[in-house]
């Protein structure tokens, strides 16, 4: 009861910040009864999907500060266990995420044993390479379809089909990741509160003084690599109902580790609201950027060009993020 | 028998280059404790260097390794100068999230400008040559030169590194920069330096890989990892570690071609069924995991 009063508790916060988050969360509610393009829906879900990884990711990488690139393998262990028992065995999406989230962090806590002996440049190295290994496994194993990857037929499954997830129309998928993306804020509201969050803040600050205090600091990171799979893992069995195909190159690649972590950097890494703004940003910048400049002026490239160039811009002269911006601006109106 | 000769031979050679690959990775580690994930870019980099120089002029492709090197100091010292250095003063998660954004950054452009298709060399005097060193084993002498020249390419730097002055204020910013800025040596002309010199190596082994590897502006991840393996067995800053890990890394790259052999000598059918082709390249990423958590020092390393 403690728990859940303190996950719903953020009076922690100022004012303002609660009547703003207040005011963007009904927008979201009500977003659907806008008259929009079907493009602005579709990156509407994409930016509750990666807001999603980003607290994922956020919580080993911003308030642990260990920085893990490879949370594609995760999206991908859970994209596959829905994807395989929903069209091999028939499996309703609601059974499937939690043996998909299971698998993934079981695998987790088989790999994370050996990479939280690493440190830092090494640590990230290793999480590229397990994730990378993993890809080359799914490529060629042709129970999940080998390099095809799967495929939902809509002949199998008639739309709309709540307990497998499958819908003709974007607002039911709106709806059910909107209710993930509250559920992510009040756990994480509760995780930076709780026991575990704090003891990741110390191991953050520093390692060896989070040891003399008595925290086991390996387990406490194999827990915390363990949550933020958890929390990636839900998102890939959503994906897989969502977008109905998935390919072991596009869904566990590289491109979609680094963005999870960038977005959680560029919002601001070890804060509540960090990779929801990063993801905010992002995800519409992204595909506008490609609508625009990829697909319409046919040039290749360079919507990506622009989007690295954000990237370095914002590693090299801001690398608190926009919420180091907020903060540094009030403290210094405080003063 | 003649498959695992043949086998042994391709990976030793291969290794050599990969050696010259690894050895910008290892400096610039050695230096300056920052990771380059665009580090295959600037191999991709200079094998369009190579390819377009040998295009344009006409010459033979192994005659433009200058070029690739001069271009490859540039870029390297440009990126230093440009971006690098204000990315150091951050921390670690913005310095590998700012090097991969520059990776994005050659990857695309280098799209945007060559387009996606695979380029390969046509012309030159030894493309399409081989040379038969008995046994069966057929060597092809582009594969041959690259092995030699990259060699030398790497006895120079080792050199550079170890015999003169320059290489002396080097090793001495690496080992401690604090102290190296006290006995006057400029430090950040050093950085720039290692960075130029770390570009110009990985270069001039893309020039001469574009001889037996087709090039497009997606293949430089793959060399990325292949450079984290080798400097990650050599050790992190270890320049004759580089070298042996490379001949390593090679016989590693070359796994189907053992495979193949013992699926022949025992005819095992399950071995057959492996598709081991795919998954030519996952062993150098398994070769990354154990390395570190096996020996995080590497064979040569002294840094932690």
């Amino acid at each position: 009861m403690e728990a859940i009063r303190n996950a719903f508790d953020f009076s922690d916060f100022p004012r303002i910040d609660m009547v703003v988050a207040g005011a963007v969360f009904f927008f979201f509610l009500i977003f659907p009864f806008f008259p929009l393009s079907s493009f602005a829906m579709a990156t509407m879900i994409q930016f509750f999907m990666f807001s999603i990884y980003g607290m994922g990711w956020n919580t080993i990488g911003g308030y642990g500060g260990q920085v893990d690139l490879g949370k594609a393998q995760y999206v991908g262990i859970g994209a596959y266990t829905t994807g395989v028992m929903l069209i091999h065995w028939d499996v309703p999406f609601w059974a499937s995420m939690p043996v998909g989230m299971a698998i993934a962090v079981m695998w987790s806590f088989i790999i994370g044993y050996p990479l939280f002996r690493l440190k830092g440049h090494y640590f990230a190295i290793a999480t590229i390479a397990t994730s990378l290994v993993l890809k080359d496994l799914f490529t060629v194993w042709p129970f999940v379809g080998a390099a095809r990857g799967l495929e939902i037929s809509p002949i199998q499954f008639t739309p709309p089909d709540f307990l497998h997830l499958i819908f003709k129309e974007d607002i039911y998928y709106y709806y059910v990741i909107l209710g993930f993306f509250f559920t992510g804020i009040v756990y994480m509201n509760w995780f930076r509160k709780s026991r575990l969050g704090y003891q990741l803040r110390c191991i953050k600050d520093n390692e060896d003084v989070a040891r003399s205090l008595g925290i086991n600091v390996h387990w406490a990171k194999i827990k915390t690599y363990a949550i933020a799979t958890a929390f990636v893992s839900m998102v890939g069995s959503f994906h897989v109902c969502y977008i109905k195909v998935i390919e072991p190159v596009d869904i566990m690649s590289l491109d979609l580790s680094i963005l999870i972590a960038l977005m959680a950097m560029l919002g601001g890494a070890g804060s509540l609201w960090g990779p929801i703004i990063g993801a905010a940003v992002l995800i519409p910048f992204k595909s506008y950027l490609k609508e625009w400049l990829g697909a319409a002026a046919g040039l290749a490239g360079i919507d990506l060009i622009l989007y690295s160039v954000i990237i370095m811009l914002v590693s090299a002269f801001e690398p608190r993020g926009i919420w180091g911006i907020v903060e540094k601006a009030r403290r210094r109106k405080r003063d | 028998m003649d498959i695992l000769f043949g086998s042994i031979v391709a990976g030793v050679l291969l290794g050599m280059v990969i050696a010259l690959v690894a050895l910008g990775l290892t400096i610039i580690f050695g230096v300056m404790d920052i990771v380059n994930f665009a580090h295959g870019e600037f191999l991709m980099v200079g094998m369009y260097a190579g390819l377009l120089s040998a295009k344009a002029t006409g010459v033979d492709p192994l005659l433009t390794l200058p070029v690739a090197a001069v271009v490859g100091f540039l870029l390297g010292a440009l990126c230093y100068v440009g971006f690098i250095k204000f990315l150091l003063r951050g921390p670690m998660v913005a310095q590998l999230l700012g090097t991969f954004g520059l990776m994005l950054f050659l990857r695309n452009l280098a799209l945007l400008i060559f387009g996606s298709s695979d380029r390969t060399v046509h012309h030159g005097i030894i493309v399409g040559k081989s040379f038969d060193i008995g046994m069966g084993i057929i060597v092809p002498a582009t594969k041959l030169a690259a092995a030699g020249l990259s060699v030398i390419a790497f006895a120079a730097v080792w050199l550079l590194m170890n015999r003169t002055k320059i290489g002396k204020a080097l090793t001495a910013t690496a080992l401690n920069a604090q102290a190296a800025r006290y006995m006057g040596i400029p430090t950040e002309k050093m950085n720039t330096l290692a960075w130029g010199i770390g570009g110009a190596s990985v270069t001039v082994a893309g020039a001469l890989i574009v001889n037996f590897w087709a090039v497009n502006p997606f293949m430089g991840l793959l060399f990325t990892m292949i450079a984290f393996a080798v400097v990650a067995l050599g050790g992190f800053g270890s320049v004759p570690g580089a070298f042996f890990a490379g001949l390593v890394v090679g016989l590693i790259m070359e796994i189907p071609g053992f495979w193949d052999f013992f699926t022949y000598t025992f005819d095992w059918q399950w071995m057959a069924d492996v598709p081991m082709t795919s998954l030519k390249y996952m062993w150098i990423y398994v070769a990354y995991f154990v390395i570190m958590v096996v020996r995080p020092r590497g064979l040569f390393g002294w840094k932690q």
